[in-house]
């Protein structure tokens, strides 16, 4: 039954090839059968035991990451369709715009199995190599820079990760998350190798000092890439640092992860405080999260859980925020938030779904963010006190405010005639909704999930 | 008949020397000849290793290094040249050309010494210091330089500074390595779609540093 | 006996140092499919000038005659303490070592532009700006050299560096001796100024160095043209003897070997000039402005030896 195992991966890429075909709209029809089979496939491995030979390591937290990225993927798949004809200048056909969505989504189920600390590096410049065209998609001279951007940062990060792994290489003298996980001692130089690997990763990740290209490139990308870059493929470079944290769980590791962590909160807080276009503002809040989610990894424990729980979250809330904005984009022409009044009164579904979406995103009480956070700032009071809890805290508070404010003069004002033609279709993100507030209701079960990884 | 150790140093301070080289050089092709010829001495050290340990699998490494980093990924990047190679060139270096050079080769002193204070005493190889030199001059080749093509050869000298520094280990797996080799040829190749879509503009318009212009508001802040 | 070879080594330099000259220009020639002059050429111009008429500017100061006949007495000295056709020091050897004949190679150049600024001509302002600027950069460069040569035999004395290099193997093959030895190339071809810094045109844009003498005439300028000759001469004598080619240099006292060497070393400068003909016939010249990214590569090389033996000397690291 092994597999079983291979199926997202291999589901995904077979849809990424048969893409090619040219037939009209042949590749949306295929895309949404490997999404939706996908989606099976991680079901089923959901409720198969643990694996960690033939080259996979799939435990209960890369069972997770699967659903998230394949239920993702779903929704991604569905909005591209009815959204890619909102994009005059495309830079290639749709079909290889599907060829390398299929491809970029089969990279990083690739990354969430693979046994290999070799390889997982490989899985996430796969990524790279996958995804950065997509950014591109809308075809102007701003997009195409943010895409440059976008490959010589993230590529330049990567190349650190990379550094990393030969620090673990010569600590350990293997390569495999297996082994990895039951070696006897961390030494010197593998602590240096985890430092670095956070670094490196965290620049995949929006992580602090090089977080730089993110909202460059989420605010330049077409919607669903958009979504797709901010729900999944920063978890995935986070799920590499929860590997690193696992394999060296020192002192001086964890504490670096909260301080490269709490920066990320800070810095992010502080420039979504101060945007003036709603979809870098929503890749500041990207940020934020993962910089929270970080600190719990650090911590472990509950905290862990609790960044599981945001990073879940907060996936189908943002990639809701995104499409939502692309719904805007298309409808008013600009991505600038003074320019965008009364949505609420012109496209009211997408309009009240973006609301709600700005509060998930920030850490509203129904939702699972603001009990992640909960849980995170419960564990880092008994570690780091009262002091640095409520000074990150405030950060998130002063996101809350700015982001939330905004998207209220968004969507409750009263339009000025300032749009294009209205498009109000939210069916997709309400669904993305409707799964991160069922999120809260299923803490159980993550939990259950978890009970085998715990970071220590 | 070889001391490795020796041919290490000697292919580690080429690379740097030719890094310093680079810094030097303001018209594109010659930048991407000196990497070629930087990769060459790459696969030259990595057969020679092969050779001395016995080892096939390093001699494979060092012809697939000479095929792809030597002769393949220059050979892709002037072809990706648009107008007369020969007049390709950085138009506006963000510092003096002499500066940039002193401060490559500052670069390379601040990694021995960064080496030599935090890393030194787990990998136990002075040489160790050749490949972190060589990395942080590649990093300063990005920032230095505004044209696409050049920034790419400054990521492929930190790629062939890991090579280098993986090198003083015991063999990395080769599924590793071979994936790494697909990575970088991906990059390079995504990389080189760009560069044409950004040099297009460029080309019709004039304007020598677009990101200046009134569009751009958007990626600032 | 000692004092007979420092005679004799007195004369070779002084009356072979045009003859270097004569040859490079001759070679250029040749690479250019032309005939070219004969390679005595430059002893005809000089036996010339000495019979021309001196003429010196009305505002210039008894200083500005001075100056030919003291920067050929410098070289003369240097002359003597250089090693040129022995390597164990003659009489006079002790005098100075490498900083010292560093600094007597600066006070000529030293009084050769406060001479130039005397003669009030404007294009000997220029060149002497040009010529000053560019050493500023290179002189640093120089005394990097030194220090890195010091480091591998533990002196300044040009004779110790090349017995060490004659018989060490190690330390000749090592990329610390390499590294200064292509810095000092680098440096070599500013100083005697040759492509891609300084063309011999008659064009005052890229003048430097041939600016500086434009006032002069007669007797003083022969005496600044073979001084140069001499300068060049004796630095390409560094360059090989000490560095690059350190071999067969007689290291005990025996007058047959240093005369067998007098004539190999003279084949060993011919080399050199032919290599400065090919750069001269294949590269173009810099810019001036540009002249300061060489000096800056000049400058890397240099200090990279200092990188490569911290590196690679036992135990590593600091």
């Amino acid at each position: 039954m092994i597999w079983i195992y291979y199926l997202p991966v291999a589901l995904s890429g077979i849809g990424g090839l048969l893409c090619l075909i040219p037939k009209t709209r042949f590749e949306e029809d295929v895309s949404i059968v490997a999404s939706f089979a996908t989606l099976g496939a991680s079901i089923l491995i959901a409720f198969m035991p643990d694996a960690s030979s033939f080259g996979l390591y799939v435990d209960g937290f890369s069972k997770l990451m699967q659903l998230m990225i394949s239920a993702v993927y779903v929704l991604t798949v569905i909005f591209s369709i009815h959204y890619l004809d909102h994009i005059e200048n495309k830079l290639f056909q749709t079909n290889l715009y599907f060829l390398l969505l299929n491809w970029f989504v089969v990279s990083m189920f690739f990354t969430v199995m693979v046994d290999n600390v070799g390889l997982l590096w490989v899985g996430v410049e796969a990524t790279t190599v996958t995804s950065a065209l997509l950014i591109a998609t809308d075809n102007n001279e701003v997009a195409v820079e943010a895409t440059w951007r976008y490959i010589v940062i993230v590529s330049t990060g990567l190349t650190i990760s990379l550094l990393a792994t030969i620090f673990i290489y010569g600590g350990f003298h293997t390569l495999s998350l297996n082994a990895l996980l039951q070696a006897p001692q961390a030494t010197k130089i593998v602590s240096v190798g985890a430092l670095l690997g956070i670094i490196g990763y965290g620049t995949k990740g929006g992580i602090f000092p090089m977080h730089t290209w993110l909202p460059d490139a989420h605010g330049r990308a077409p919607a669903p890439v958009s979504a797709m870059f901010s729900a999944v493929l920063l978890p995935v470079a986070l799920y590499t640092i929860v590997r690193f944290v696992q394999i060296v769980p020192l002192e001086s590791v964890r504490n670096f992860a909260v301080v490269l962590g709490s920066l990320s909160v800070i810095v992010a807080s502080l420039m979504a405080f101060s945007q003036r276009y709603y979809k870098r503002m929503f890749a500041y809040s990207s940020i934020e999260n993962m910089g929270v989610a970080l600190i719990g990894i650090a911590l472990g424990g509950n905290a862990f859980i609790g960044s599981v729980i945001i990073i879940l979250t907060h996936a189908f809330a943002k990639s809701a925020a995104f499409f939502l904005t692309g719904n805007v984009l298309a409808g008013y022409g600009t991505s600038a938030i003074k320019d965008v009044k009364g949505v609420s009164k012109t496209m009211p579904l997408t309009g009240y779904s973006l609301f709600f979406a700005s509060l998930a995103v920030t850490g509203a009480p129904p939702f699972g963010t603001f009990f992640g956070e909960l849980l995170i700032m419960t564990r880092m009071i008994s570690v780091y006190g009262a002091w640095f809890t409520i000074l990150i805290a405030s950060f998130l508070v002063v996101a809350f405010i700015g982001i939330n404010y905004r998207i209220v003069r968004m969507v409750f004002s009263e339009p000025d005639g300032q749009y294009k033609h209205l498009d109000d279709n939210a069916t997709v993100p309400i669904i993305g909704l409707a799964v991160a507030l069922s999120i809260t209701f299923l803490t159980p079960v993550i939990y259950m999930f978890l009970r085998g990884v715990a970071v220590k | 008949m070889f001391n490795l150790n020796e041919i290490f140093i000697l292919v580690g301070f080429i690379q740097i020397a030719l890094v310093a080289f680079m810094q030097w050089q303001i018209y594109i092709s010659s930048v991407i000849k000196t990497f070629s010829v930087g990769s060459y001495f790459l696969a030259a050290f990595l057969l020679a290793a092969g050779y001395v340990n016995g080892e096939p699998y390093l001699m494979v490494l060092g012809f697939l290094t000479a095929g792809i980093r030597a002769w393949f990924i220059p050979g892709f990047l002037s072809r990706m040249l648009r107008r007369d190679r020969w007049r390709a060139r950085e138009l506006k270096p963000v510092l003096g050309i002499a500066s940039t050079i002193i401060l490559s080769l500052l670069f390379a002193v601040f990694g021995y010494v960064i080496y030599t204070w935090t890393m030194y005493d787990y990998v136990h190889s002075a040489f160790g210091a050749i490949p972190v030199a060589l990395f942080l001059q590649g990093a300063f080749l990005i920032i230095s330089r505004s044209n696409p093509i050049t920034q790419l050869i400054g990521y492929l000298v930190m790629e062939n500074a890991l090579y280098l520094f993986g090198s003083l280990f015991p063999e990395l797996p080769f599924v590793v390595e071979a994936g790494v080799v697909l990575d970088v040829i991906g990059t390079v190749m995504i990389s080189g779609v760009i560069v044409r879509l950004k040099e297009e503009p460029a080309q019709n318009t004039e304007v020598e540093d677009s990101t200046r212009r009134e569009d751009f508001t958007e990626l600032r802040g | 006996m000692l004092l007979i070879l420092s005679i004799l080594q007195l004369l070779y330099v002084v009356l072979l140092a045009p003859l270097a000259a004569g040859v490079l220009a001759k070679t250029e020639e040749l690479l250019e499919s032309k005939k070219g002059p004969s390679i005595f050429q430059t002893y005809y111009d000089l036996a010339k000038l000495f019979r021309k008429e001196s003429l010196v500017p009305g505002v210039a100061l008894p200083f500005f005659r001075i100056a030919p006949y003291l920067t050929f007495a410098f070289y003369l000295l240097l002359t003597l303490v250089l090693p040129i056709i022995t390597a164990f020091p003659l009489t006079f050897g002790p005098v100075v070592d490498f900083m010292g004949g560093g600094l007597v190679f600066g006070a000529a150049a030293a009084i050769k532009k406060l001479a130039a600024l005397d003669s009030r001509n404007n294009y000997s302002h220029l060149g002497t700006s040009r010529a000053a600027s560019i050493g500023a950069l290179s002189e640093p460069i120089m005394l990097l050299i030194f220090i890195m040569l010091g480091v591998i035999s533990h002196t300044n004395n040009p004779y110790v560096i090349n017995n060490i290099l004659q018989t060490s193997g190690a330390w000749y093959g090592s990329l610390v001796h390499w590294f200064v030895t292509i810095a000092f190339f680098m440096v070599l071809i500013v100083e005697t100024g040759k492509l891609p810094i300084e063309s011999h045109s008659m064009g005052e844009l890229g003048m430097i160095d041939q600016s500086m003498e434009m006032e002069y005439s007669g007797r003083e300028l022969a005496l600044y043209k073979w001084g140069s000759y001499m300068k060049h001469f004796l630095l390409m004598n560094v360059f090989m003897n000490v560095l690059a080619v350190p071999f067969l240099v007689p290291m005990a006292l025996s007058i047959p070997a240093v005369l067998v060497y007098a004539l190999i070393n003279f084949v060993k400068i011919l080399v050199l000039v032919v290599v400065f003909a090919l750069l001269n016939e294949s590269v173009s010249k810099y810019r001036l402005f540009k002249i300061f990214d060489y000096v800056a590569v000049t400058f890397v090389f240099a200090f990279l030896a200092a990188l490569v033996f911290f590196t690679t000397r036992p135990g590593g690291g600091f």
